[in-house]
């Protein structure tokens, strides 16, 4: 919780409505981001990224499993958050579930798509094995280290990051068997296949600060919300998931506008994520 | 463009007897209680607080779902329910008080477990829960009411039933006030265009007003009904 005093929330008040935060940004800016990959060994792939004082790491872990019986040709893909209490003294104990929960519904909203398949980040039926029988697992785990408020999108854009790192190990099945209902199969642990993640999107959250929004906000500016909408945005500029925080209403041409805006911010930050992904993988090879 | 309005709906206050408010819902398969308990004390525990705090639970009975579920609580649909409302309700009545709705899934619509169940039912449980808000006299700022449209294609269709809800390529519920005409609560998955999420929100917005006029005739009729 952030303790401020009343000259302190009309500075951060003051300060959205002429256009200039405490921190030097304007209302659209975002705080520098920086992205390391392949920063946990043990997993798939994993990206760490740092927006100010807000650091966030993902993991992702592929394990063989069983599809479902419903959609037999889909692999599955689960998203958890994980909030330390390294991070704030408040998430100790069972006190970071609630938060957790929130984001983890809010990414898995934003990031895996319609019931069909539409607007999905990761293209399931690439994840498939063997139809009906064999297919992977994706876990995808985010832990918050060190919260500065905007946590969904620094959360977003780690599991991006996390995922173009991300090698799936080639998989033989063997001659004869895919007809079994255990097909033996032989996991090479020198071929991977790698995603296209071009298709995930961002997360764009705007933080609406009297009557004012902005983007990344700050813990402190966060106090200070009446309400948040996060909009998940992919190249193409189609929307791939809205979630609303904060129980204050708003108008629907607000919502509106907020959804252009996002759209347009989302096109920096998505280029911007890009450029920084692939330094960070180079960096990881030399 | 093909739209169907599924508002075969029952609406009944009054479904409890012990709670301050209750209200029952039927909206095609999908059968819901919720009652209303409070203004109580708030727990010593709890912080001081000058305005009213809401506690929202969201449970599901063993025989909601085809397969039969464990009972549990839906701590995804507890926080929905609570976002939706929080914003209708004037907690500035009720100070170092709580409120508690807690709402009891009979029958769902939804798939045949729980966990995958995503739009079906809560946009019944949350029209509903603002309905036993009102019965119980709990100041609001307007009625709340909840639609969810399903988008195939280049159709929309409103309040899916589960056969529509596997197919489709993005889901889209509106929680709103409508005579205030403002979103309490909005989610939208799958991939949607600037131009269809205009379509479904107004679309949703017009299916908000007309629900909240059949709830208000429940209200009205109750009312109307005790002073005789």
């Amino acid at each position: 919780m952030v303790g401020l005093s009343l000259g302190e929330t009309h500075f951060i008040q003051g300060g959205i409505a002429q256009d200039l935060r405490c921190d030097g940004r304007k209302r659209l800016t975002y705080r520098p981001i920086s992205v390391e990959t392949g920063v946990i060994p043990q997993t798939n792939g994993s990206a760490r990224v740092r927006m100010g004082a807000t650091d966030v790491i993902a993991s992702v872990k592929a394990e063989l499993g069983k599809p479902s019986l419903l959609q037999p040709d889909k692999g599955k893909v689960s998203i958890y958050v994980d909030c330390s209490s390294t991070a704030e003294p408040a998430f100790e104990g069972r006190g970071g579930d609630e938060l957790a929960a929130e984001l983890s519904n809010a990414l898995q909203r934003c990031l895996l798509g319609g019931k069909s398949g539409a607007g999905a980040g990761i293209d399931l039926s690439s994840l498939i094995v063997v139809e009906g029988k064999i297919c992977w697992d994706l876990y995808i785990d985010g832990l918050v280290v060190s919260s500065d408020g905007n946590l969904l999108d620094a959360l977003g854009a780690a599991i991006k990051a996390a995922l173009s790192n991300t090698g799936i190990p080639r998989v033989q099945v063997a001659a004869g068997t895919s007809n079994d209902e255990h097909p033996e199969v032989d996991v090479s642990d020198e071929e991977f296949l790698q995603f296209d993640t071009s298709r995930v999107p961002v997360i764009v959250t705007l933080t609406k600060v009297g009557r004012h929004y902005i983007v990344d906000a700050t813990s402190e500016e966060e106090s200070q919300m009446s309400s948040a909408v996060s909009i998940s945005v992919n190249r193409q500029g189609h929307i791939c998931g809205i979630t609303k925080r904060g129980g204050v209403g708003l108008d629907p041409s607000i919502i509106l506008d907020m959804i252009s805006v996002a759209k347009h911010v989302s096109e920096q930050l998505i280029n911007k994520l890009d450029s920084e992904i692939a330094s960070a993988e180079a960096e990881e090879e030399s | 463009m093909p739209k169907l309005y599924k508002f075969l709906s029952v609406f009944r206050t009054g479904a409890v007897n012990a709670a301050s408010g209750s209200a029952y819902a039927e909206f095609g398969n999908t059968k819901v209680i919720v009652s209303v308990f409070g203004p109580r004390e708030s727990k010593k525990a709890m912080m001081y607080s000058d305005i009213g705090r809401l506690n929202c639970n969201v449970s599901f009975t063993t025989f909601a779902t085809p397969i039969r579920g464990q009972g549990s609580d839906h701590k995804e649909y507890c926080a929905m329910l609570h976002k939706a409302l929080e914003g209708a309700i004037i907690l500035e009545t009720f100070p170092k008080t709580t409120v508690d709705v807690f709402a009891l899934v009979l029958e769902s619509s939804g798939s045949n477990s729980i966990s995958e169940c995503v739009a079906g039912d809560l946009p019944v449980v949350i029209s509903c829960a603002s309905l036993a808000l009102a019965d119980a006299g709990i100041m609001m700022y307007d009625i709340v009411a909840s639609v969810s449209v399903s988008c195939f294609n280049k159709n929309l269709v409103i309040d899916p039933i589960l056969e529509e809800e596997i197919g489709q390529d993005g889901s889209l519920m509106i929680t709103c006030m409508p005579s205030r005409y403002e979103i309490t609560q909005l989610t939208v998955t799958g991939e949607w265009s600037t131009t269809k999420i205009n379509e479904g929100m107004q679309l949703c917005l017009d299916a908000c007003a007309k629900l909240a006029k059949i709830m208000r005739s429940c209200l009205k009729e109750v009312a109307s009904d005790s002073q005789e």
